[in-house]
């Protein structure tokens, strides 16, 4: 399924490439090359490559649990950009206003700190879901553009400011730096390039981490049984002694920390400091591909992630090479959420004689089944069953 | 102090409201189709993706054929072809409606922006300057009105086809058949069905709707406002759209207070020398303002009955 997916998306986007005059053979190596550094015809470094690809998959790995993890509750956690931005901004604050402080104590409170601030922004949503039944898909949608303006007060005018019309912040102490596996050295050269260019940060050892922990809180914990069953039916989670509505706070806070660690490595490990490029980030709406190609798994997250770093990384030498915006990155992916959403290959095997027959009830789609759960559409009634 | 005597004084002025009744149109066109559609049982978080389209191809339209009535055509049936993918998807193979209404948003910020650069060749802050924009007209008579005259009736022709579709939408829904068969498609497909009501067209038509408004919205905005297209222009207004409509809990006369509620939020800072906060911390207001009203403090915003839940013919 998501194979057929990622290769539906890619049928059609080369069809909207020969339409639009463009050569889909040119665009697609493009995005090998620079995705993967294979079949570069310009003398990319394909080391280069493959490291940038890994620099755009971890912040995608964090956020892909972050968005993964609710869907097992039956929640839909569309605010993992803006868990992520909370991150961001607690973890450059802190980095600021702590700069002077040793690595051994600073690294770890601004990741904490990012943490803690992406558990509140998804908290809030978790709360309003849990006490009022405000749908968490609309409220997540609200926080992130919160959390968007807030960045632009933060670094526009702002307490954050680096100096008036910079739209930057000013730098986080050396001691919240993630160190990056390679020695930051322009004289040693490795692969051909002096060793600084390749930017892979210890926040890749932090993602995979991460996803493991995801593994085991959803399979090995009684927490991680209570997300599942919350998940499947209220009704028989409640039954079965699950508070519902501490699951869905839970779920969400766990979730949101997931998101604002991704933003406080970001930071920590790429940028060293918020800039208008933050404003234009998708890595949290990424993430949503990321969590439903990945089929919820902690394998499939990450290798979604490795493709979607993939896209991203190799939408840059695309355009430089083949000329073709880098946008038919976001049409792919737009694709591949139809297509995972829709299931249209099964429809359409389903209709050809001889493959099967049509369904007479709706065909449960693997991931989405888990949104059309009780969860997902009715505020829950907790209160009414359980005095 | 200073700063609220500044707001109120900048409140009873005409120029303001004027400004305002612009800026809330362009939430009330998308906020409407939000309603239609989510009446009839389909979700639609899509409409900031519609507007982008229907921005673009207003833009595009303009430069080729020189006519910003042919524009407003093109981009209503631009929007309204990203709202049969949303409704193919969702209704048809009844895909989960929120990941379809996300990826419509992406796939219009992807194909835009694709298109500006294929089309003319510009960077992705490219900027293309359409040829006619839409008029504005003063209604003759009403015009001369002392304050409601400027606020109301010397306007973009937009604003007054948004004003006849406001009072459309209100009718259809709540005084028409068509309106109750919508209403009882959103809230009891089965029985709607076991009625006679065919629910596939009805949420075909509602969710197709939904894209032809966003579309006029993004022209609006593209040949009415702005004069020009900017990659992302729509920059969250079929999310605030959205969110006017949960504000005004599913109706169109809601809706409409709230889109002026938060259209005078718009026209206020920008109006911002005066008061002396961050432009940016007034513009999360709408969506916080969203969040106290979903969390109650503001009586209860319900959605209807079957919003969000495929259909599938002969299934409880």
């Amino acid at each position: 399924m998501p194979f057929a997916s990622v290769l539906f998306a890619f049928v059609v986007g080369a069809i909207v490439v020969t339409v639009t005059g463009g050569n889909p053979i040119d665009a697609y190596q493009g995005l090998l090359c620079g995705g993967l550094g294979i079949a570069c015809t310009q003398g990319e470094n394909p080391a280069l490559q493959i490291a940038n690809t890994i620099v755009y998959t971890i912040p995608l790995i964090t956020t892909g649990v972050a968005v993964a993890l609710p869907f097992r509750a039956g929640l839909f956690n569309i605010g993992a950009e803006g868990q992520l931005l909370a991150g961001a901004m607690a973890c450059t604050a802190l980095g600021i206003k702590l700069h002077d402080w040793p690595a051994v104590i600073l690294l770890p409170t601004v990741l904490v700190g990012g943490m803690l601030a992406g558990a509140v922004w998804a908290g809030i949503a978790g709360v309003l879901k849990a006490t009022v039944g405000a749908h968490e898909v609309v409220t997540t949608i609200m926080l992130n553009y919160v959390a968007q303006w807030l960045l632009r007060f933060l670094i526009i005018g702002g307490p954050l400011e680096l100096a008036e019309g910079t739209s930057k912040s000013l730098p986080i102490g050396d001691g919240a730096h993630l160190a990056t596996f390679l020695p930051n050295s322009d004289t040693l050269q490795i692969f051909g390039l002096p060793a600084s260019v390749y930017r892979v940060h210890v926040g890749l050892v932090i993602a995979l981490v991460a996803v493991a922990v995801f593994a085991v809180l959803l399979w090995r914990t009684s927490l991680g049984y209570e997300i599942r069953a919350a998940g499947q039916s209220q009704k028989a989670a409640r039954y079965a002694g699950v508070s519902v509505r501490r699951t869905i706070i839970v779920t969400m806070l766990i979730a949101g920390a997931f998101s604002g660690l991704a933003g406080a490595i970001q930071i920590a490990g790429v940028d060293h400091n918020l800039t208008d490029k933050y404003f234009s980030d998708t890595t949290g709406f990424d993430a949503i591909a990321v969590a439903l190609l990945g089929l919820g798994s902690a394998v499939g997250i990450v290798l979604a992630a490795i493709l979607f770093g993939a896209l991203h990384a190799g939408g840059a030498v695309m355009q430089a090479d083949a000329g073709i915006s880098s946008s038919l990155v976001l049409v792919l992916q737009a694709l591949i959420l139809f297509s995972i959403a829709a299931n249209f290959l099964n429809a359409i095997r389903l209709r050809i004689p001889g493959l099967g027959q049509a369904p007479s009830a709706p065909a449960p789609a693997a991931v989405g089944a888990a949104l059309m759960t009780e969860a997902a559409v009715a505020p829950p009634q907790e209160g009414t069953t359980t005095t | 102090m200073s700063a609220i005597t500044d707001i109120l004084q900048l409140l009873v002025t005409a120029n303001l409201w004027q400004v305002a009744m612009v800026s809330a149109v362009l939430l009330l066109l998308p906020a409407l189709g939000g309603v239609i559609s989510e009446r009839s049982g389909v979700v639609n978080i899509a409409m900031e993706g519609m507007m982008l389209t229907g921005a673009f191809f207003a833009v595009w339209a303009d430069l080729n054929w020189h006519s910003p009535w042919i524009a407003v055509l093109v981009a209503m049936i631009a929007g309204g072809l990203m709202a049969l993918i949303h409704a193919v998807v969702s209704i048809r193979f009844r895909a989960d409606q929120i990941v379809s209404g996300i990826a419509i948003n992406i796939f219009a910020a992807g194909l835009t922006v694709y298109l500006v650069r294929t089309i003319y060749g510009l960077q992705d802050v490219g900027h293309v300057v359409p040829a006619e924009a839409l008029p504005t007209w003063d209604v003759p008579l009403l015009s001369a009105i002392p304050f409601i005259g400027k606020v109301v009736f010397q306007q973009n022709v937009v604003v007054y086809i948004a004003l006849i579709v406001l009072v459309l939408v209100e009718i259809v829904l709540f005084r028409t058949r068509l309106g109750l068969r919508i209403r009882a498609v959103g809230e009891h497909p089965q029985a709607a069905d076991t009625a006679g009501l065919n629910v596939y067209v009805i949420r075909y038509g509602a969710v197709i709707t939904s894209g032809l408004l966003s579309g006029l919205a993004g022209a609006f905005l593209a040949i009415g406002v702005s004069n020009t297209f900017v990659p992302n222009m729509t920059d969250g207004r079929g999310y605030i759209a959205l969110a006017a409509m949960i504000f005004g809990k599913w109706t169109p006369r809601g809706a409409f207070v709230a889109c002026i509620i938060f259209g005078l939020g718009e026209a206020i800072y920008a109006n911002n020398s005066t008061i002396h906060v961050s432009q940016y911390l007034l513009s999360m207001l709408p969506y916080l303002i969203t969040l106290v009203v979903l969390a109650g403090l503001v009586g209860r915003s319900t959605p209807p009955a079957a919003d969000g839940i495929p259909y599938a013919a002969g299934s409880e």
